[in-house]
């Protein structure tokens, strides 16, 4: 026999509070009570020999007995009284149901997530059914299911609601989220149970960590041959902007050498394919050249069949080559050409300045030498323009063998400035308050930029004319200048194919301090930034966009992570389903018939004494006084309505 | 703030329409309402008798003259002033019960007070514990109703009950006969039903109007009681129970009948009033089906 929610110290140290406060209550409500009276008159008639001596003593002994029985019947109810012998203390487990993209994986008898899901119900129900569990699903994160649930239903709903996901295991972190929770927990700790491949990482498998003592795996499935692709990178080649350069990775995570096909389409059209040779655990390349200046999705696919096929396949999406149109009216074209065919980023085209269209079609249109009769609406280059029509005021002329000064800071003089140019003759202007100067010589500023749209930039020398037509400076120039006005057009762009998960970025030390990482909706990635570039983790597929200075990087995180080493459990750690639940003493509940019991007997105290004394009461007190007026209120309203 | 006035105005209204009365005839000056079997100067014809020198010649009846040729003379009832005596108990007892029953009888008194006042009687207001205390004239009307009500506001009960004292001091005080109402508990240490007789046999008619807390006349309490006497401070201790109740009431009861019998037996009335039966009720039921009160 044994109190559910009471030790027998407890339930006797409240039977002995509660059966003395009854009989304080008791003699307290059978002790003298002091009373003025009218007159004493009558109650000499009514006092018969006295009996002083019964005072504080038990006059009804049956009264206290019924009332001392209700109150332990009562109390042993509110304390789970139960016939029978308690059972062991119920425990509180951690199930980790490895939910990691290796799962997926297909063996003869299914995935590998049915056989986890299959072997995580086995183990719920072997275990004992007061036996609480926490469910917690482990890929790169660990994340619990369910909180520390005696319910099996719950438990069961909650596996059969756990699927792969695109990450790799991390088992260390799994189990050390296990080991804090039944910490945390307090109570009596039971085992932490681990139901999966125990897949992990390789830097894990080198990074040996210690497993808990309370550890027991349960491992699903087992070798398998499997073949993924790792990772797909596309540049677009700097010579050539129309050209892509792909570098296609595969792995073999099986224990057998793998010869396998990777072909590479384009729009659905087939653009190249190459075998590799993978030994076991090992990864090969292939690299592709892809011309092409239309949009497209790019598809990698390994060709075979294996036991993960989310990994054979790979798709990216290229955007169409976009080149800078750039439209010159001079009358020296010769002088410019050389300037612009420097850059495979812009298309230039030539017209006199007779034919002058303010609307022509172009992205950056180049003034040079004449002033048209309408400025341009478009992002324009001034080259030496008339000092009538110059869109920044000419305030004089600049002396021959004049050395030009390049204001550092400014995006148009990246990289300029570092030799000593000397100039024939040139402009010299007087800027406004929006312009910026870009170069100047003593007698003033010689290059004039305005940032306002549209865009300009106001040259006071030609640079195809000058000496500086034998420097590097001049291309360089002209680069900088259509960089500033259409950047663009100039953005570096990158795509790469990978898995899920913790993604590194380097990045060239110019475009560290303004760094963006954001999702394909434009919602903000955190990431960390080294010395070397950024890293981030993001769990789930999708396409993640890093935003630098000079160039945009997109990840389509659609491959998944799979990792590539297999974890070997210590010895000494438990393995198999856990040994099936003794059977539990059973004990009766004793409550509803104590409960009912204590009613009883309060019931016939009150039936056999208290209702006599209510009664007795109810025919003099105020109660009863109360009690009459209202009666004969009641007949006086009758006899009234009569 | 304000105290709660004894009777509000709609119960006074409805008081108009009573009148008190009394039994016994007496003698005394007219003024009255209520026909006396003496005769004297009124408006009803009571009787003839022969004419003796002296008398009134308006009162000879001069057609009997004529038929008879003797002097006969008409005898008119008397409709004497009487005077009304309302002795109030003040005494410590009256304080006790769950409501108390001094204010169950002042404002009892008070409503009796302006039956008598509407009817132009005179009402002397007496109260007493060991002796009668100062009292309060009333008379004049309606209108002259409210220091009556402020004397009976003043009132504080406390003291002891002394009737034989009481009634002796009253009997030398007021010779002339008329209505002696007492309402007290009667409850006192001493019997008062000899002081009562006694006050009988100097010629007053007797209303007694008893009150009586529930608890006084059963007492709500049982087991070991240590009971205080409100006027003496006398303690008695004993066990209640309910044979004891019992036998308190029957004792009780005894001492209801035994004044019933006194009023009765010299011509008065008794009524016996519960402080649960509300002033009005009682005024309009037990009060007014009294004999003498309609």
């Amino acid at each position: 026999m044994f109190f559910l929610s009471l030790t027998p110290g407890q339930f006797l140290g409240l039977l002995a509070g509660g059966a003395a406060l009854v009989l304080a209550l008791y003699l307290l409500d059978r002790s003298r009570r002091r009373q003025v009276v009218a007159t004493l008159r009558f109650w000499t008639a009514a006092r018969e020999a006295p009996r002083t001596q019964r005072r504080r003593r038990i006059q009804q002994w049956p009264s206290l007995l019924l009332q001392l029985a209700g109150l332990g019947l009562l109390l042993a109810a509110l304390g789970g009284l139960h016939w029978g012998t308690r059972g062991p203390a119920a425990r509180d487990h951690v199930l980790i149901l490895e939910t990691s993209a290796w799962m997926a994986a297909r063996t003869g008898q299914g995935t590998l997530m049915e056989q986890a899901r299959a072997l995580a119900r086995a183990c719920v129900r072997a275990l004992p059914a007061r036996d609480r569990v926490m469910l917690v699903r482990a890929d790169a994160l660990a994340t619990p299911a369910t909180a520390f649930e005696s319910d099996r239903a719950t438990l069961e709903r909650a596996i059969a609601e756990s699927a792969p996901s695109a990450t790799a295991l991390r088992l260390g972190q799994a189990l050390a989220f296990a080991a804090r929770a039944q910490r945390l927990r307090g109570g009596s700790p039971g085992e932490i149970l681990f139901v999966g491949s125990g897949r992990v990482s390789a830097e894990e498998s080198e990074n040996a960590f210690a497993p808990p003592a309370n550890l027991r795996v349960i491992t699903a499935g087992g070798p398998l041959e499997n073949c993924g692709l790792r990772q797909i990178g596309l540049e677009r080649s700097l010579r050539d902007p129309g050209q892509w350069s792909i570098l296609v990775v595969a792995r073999n995570y099986g224990a057998a050498p793998q010869r396998r096909r990777i072909r590479l389409e384009f729009g659905g059209a087939p653009v190249g394919s190459e075998e590799l040779r993978l030994a076991p655990g090992a990864e090969g390349s292939a690299t592709f050249r892809l011309r092409t200046q239309a949009a497209g999705w790019l598809t990698a696919r390994l060709e075979g069949r294996d036991a993960l096929a989310a990994d054979d396949e790979a798709t990216l999406e290229l955007p169409a080559l976009r080149l800078l149109r750039v439209l010159v009216w001079s009358g020296r074209p010769e002088l410019l050409r050389p300037l612009l065919a420097a850059n495979p980023w812009v298309r230039a085209e030539y017209r006199s300045p007779a034919g002058y269209e303010p609307d022509a079609p172009a992205d950056v249109v180049v003034l040079d030498g004449f002033r048209p009769p309408v400025p341009p609406r478009k992002p324009a280059v001034w080259i030496e323009p008339p000092a009538a029509g110059s869109p920044v005021p000419v305030a004089g002329r600049a002396r021959a063998g004049e050395a030009v000064g390049w204001r550092p800071g400014h995006p148009i003089t990246e990289g300029l400035g570092v030799r000593d140019l000397r100039l024939e003759g040139a402009d010299v202007y007087s800027p406004g308050a929006g312009d910026a100067i870009v170069a100047e010589v003593e007698e003033g500023p010689v290059v004039v930029a305005r940032a306002d749209p549209p865009k300009m930039v106001v040259l006071g020398f030609h640079p195809g004319r000058s000496r500086m037509r034998y420097e590097l400076a001049a291309p360089l120039l002209f680069a900088n200048l259509l960089r500033w006005i259409e950047p663009e057009v100039f953005r570096r762009w990158e795509a790469h194919a990978q898995s899920a998960g913790s993604v590194s970025v380097e990045l060239a030390g110019e475009a560290r301090g303004r760094v963006r990482v954001e999702t394909e909706d434009g919602r903000a990635v955190p990431f960390t930034q080294g010395e070397r570039g950024v890293r981030f983790f993001w769990a789930e597929p999708g396409l993640i966009r890093v935003l630098t200075g000079t160039g945009e990087m997109v990840y389509s995180l659609s491959l998944p992570q799979v990792a590539e080493a297999q974890w070997t459990p210590p010895a000494a750690v438990r393995r198999g389903l856990p040994p099936g639940a003794v059977t539990e003493p059973r004990a009766a509940d004793l409550s509803p018939w104590l409960a009912l019991g204590g009613g009883v007997c309060v019931l016939v105290e009150w039936l056999l004494y208290g209702a006599s004394r209510l009664r007795a009461a109810g025919r003099g007190g105020l109660m009863g006084g109360r009690l009459g007026r209202l009666r004969r209120a009641a007949i006086k309203v009758g006899g009234r309505g009569r | 703030m304000s105290e709660q006035p004894l009777v509000d105005q709609k119960f006074l209204e409805k008081l108009e329409r009573l009148a008190l009365r009394w039994q016994r005839s007496f003698p005394g000056l007219v003024g009255g309402h209520n026909p006396s079997r003496y005769p004297g100067f009124g408006l009803e014809f009571l009787d003839h008798r022969h004419f003796h020198y002296g008398d009134d010649l308006r009162a000879v009846n001069w057609r009997a003259y004529l038929r008879f040729e003797k002097l006969f003379l008409k005898i008119f009832r008397l409709e004497p002033h009487t005077p009304v005596r309302l002795l109030l108990d003040a005494s410590a007892s009256m304080a006790t019960g769950g409501r108390p029953k001094f204010d169950y009888a002042r404002t009892l008194a008070a409503a009796l007070c302006y039956v008598g006042l509407v009817r132009l009687e005179t009402i002397l207001l007496l109260p007493f514990r060991a002796g009668l205390e100062g009292s309060c004239r009333c008379a004049g009307g309606r209108h002259r109703f409210a220091p009556v009500a402020e004397f009976l506001a003043q009132l504080r009960p406390e003291g002891r009950t002394d009737y034989l004292e009481t009634v002796r001091q009253f009997v030398s005080r007021y010779v002339d006969r008329g209505l002696a109402i007492v309402i007290s508990d009667f409850l006192d240490e001493q019997p008062c039903e000899k002081a009562l007789q006694h006050l009988a046999d100097f010629g007053h008619e007797l209303m007694l109007i008893q009150v009586w807390a529930e608890e006084d006349r059963q007492p709500p309490w049982e087991g070991r009681l240590e009971l205080i006497d409100a006027e003496t401070g006398g303690r008695l201790e004993l066990d209640f129970d309910r044979e004891a109740r019992e036998r308190y009431t029957a004792a009780f009861d005894a001492h209801s009948r035994s004044l019933r019998r006194l009023a009765l037996g010299n011509g008065g009335r008794y009524v016996g009033l519960s402080t649960d039966v509300e002033v009005e009720d009682a005024i309009f039921g037990p009060l007014a089906r009294m004999v003498g009160c309609e």
